[in-house]
């Protein structure tokens, strides 16, 4: 009647085979950010929306976050570990202040961070990271990070679901690749508008990305927050 | 592994000012290892249509063959060439013939229409056709190029801005994909003639 395969045991009574329930620990949360680098600023933007699946949960939910006058950190992916890392930075630089009496430099920050979530390296944190800053010699300064801690000062990088779409951008307009241009740095109201140009673009293709744009702009005189409107649908 | 990348590669199709363009990379690999840097995923179908067909390389080079057998049968049959949107149609009926065990190319179709106007679309491996009025992309590629495209266009480019943004738009989003790449070809089509580059990017 029917064919079997070699091994397949048929039976006529219903069979138990015990089955694993378990708990998944992570959620996407979704969202994009970037960090451009200037000669003499940083700039640090994100989309604001959070999202479970196909369903919002928030159109305001910032993902960036200032730590110092010199230096922002921006996160992507399961919201619960950004916020909970974010806390554990912003101790570990308040303990730094008191130790040493002065705030903590961008590349000090960019090295506990990757220390910090390589301690979880068989656990992760579920976080996409950016640190954006000034570094000591007042040039702009961006690393970005895996999971897992490996970490890197770039010129300009973006994270998160939309990443895919932004980077060859930037790659072409901040970094002027398959291009004849000269390379230079860019003006400040070039990488806004590069920035801007970037998430409607990426709001237009990618579900997870909209609602609001925080763009941080560090400079020496300290940190400025910009906010714009971005498509809702 | 899926098997949409098992050979990898990039096709994308932009509207201009009575042109449109389409361009796709050169690299056949196997997963990892390239085969060849001259694997071309376009085709011409008619004097004033392109078809790029972007995907598994066996289906790309059998389904180019068999549409060239189509647009053949249609040219003796009606004697006058296939129109781009009927081309579509077409396409979109051969892979839907194989809705069960599909094809596995994602093509896109550029072309002028019998009074010049530009037509571009796309179609998913089953034959849903999407009718752009802007660009299309297609391949392991389609997000990176997805971001270029919507970035770098805008309505009503003459033929050599096209020709600018469809080329950086594609030479940007495969540098970012480790399936795509080892060189482009960049065609663009205007009522009086048909202009095919060949660009030199980063060969890795």
């Amino acid at each position: 009647m029917f064919s079997t395969y070699p091994g397949q045991v048929v039976v006529d009574h219903p069979i138990s085979v015990p089955i694993e329930h378990r708990f998944d620990p992570y959620v996407d949360n979704g969202g994009t950010l970037l960090s451009i680098a200037g000669e003499d600023f940083c700039v640090v933007a994100a989309d604001t929306r959070q999202s479970e699946g196909y369903s919002i949960n928030s159109r305001y939910v910032p993902k960036s976050v200032k730590l110092s006058d010199k230096t922002v950190i921006s996160m992507g992916g399961c919201y619960a570990d950004c916020l909970t890392l974010t806390k554990r930075i912003q101790q570990s630089m308040e303990w730094y202040q008191h130790a040493h009496g002065k705030t903590m430099s961008t590349a000090a920050v960019a090295q506990m961070l990757s220390i910090m979530l390589y301690q979880k390296r068989f656990f992760p944190f579920y976080s996409w990271c950016i640190l954006g800053g000034l570094d000591e010699e007042g040039k702009g300064a961006v690393y970005t990070y895996d999971p897992v801690g490996s970490y890197e000062r770039e010129t300009c990088r973006c994270a998160g679901s939309a990443s895919a779409l932004i980077q060859p951008f930037l790659d072409n307009q901040i970094n002027f690749k398959n291009q004849e241009t000269q390379k230079h740095t860019q003006s400040l109201e070039k990488v806004l508008r590069i920035t801007k140009d970037s998430f409607t673009s990426a709001t237009e293709r990618d579900i997870y990305t909209g609602d609001y744009l925080e763009i941080f702009v560090i400079t020496s005189k300290g940190v400025e927050v910009q906010k714009m409107d971005l498509k809702k649908d | 592994m899926s098997i949409m990348e098992y050979n990898g590669g990039a096709v994308v199709a932009m509207v201009g000012k009575n042109c449109v363009a389409i361009a796709c990379d050169k690299r056949l690999g196997v997963q990892a290892m390239t085969i060849s840097t001259e694997f071309k995923k376009t085709f011409q179908a008619t004097p004033k249509t392109y078809i790029g067909l972007p995907g598994l390389a066996t289906d790309v080079q059998t389904l180019a063959e068999k549409f060239r057998f189509k647009v053949n049968m249609y040219r003796l049959k009606e004697e006058r060439e296939i129109e781009p949107r009927t081309l579509a149609h077409l396409v979109s009926s051969t892979l839907y013939e194989r809705r069960f065990g599909p094809w596995f190319v994602e093509p896109v179709i550029a072309g002028l229409d019998k009074e010049n106007r530009p037509f571009i679309c796309s179609t998913d491996l089953i034959g849903c056709i999407n009718f752009a009025k802007d660009f299309v992309v297609s391949g392991t590629t389609s997000n990176q190029l997805y971001g270029m495209c919507e970035s770098l266009w805008e309505p009503d480019l003459e033929p050599e801005d096209l020709f600018e943004t469809i080329s950086q738009s594609l030479m940007n989003a495969v540098d970012r994909d480790c399936l795509s790449g080892w060189g482009a070809e960049v065609t663009v089509i205007t009522p009086d003639k048909i202009i095919t580059r060949t660009l030199k990017s980063r060969q890795d």
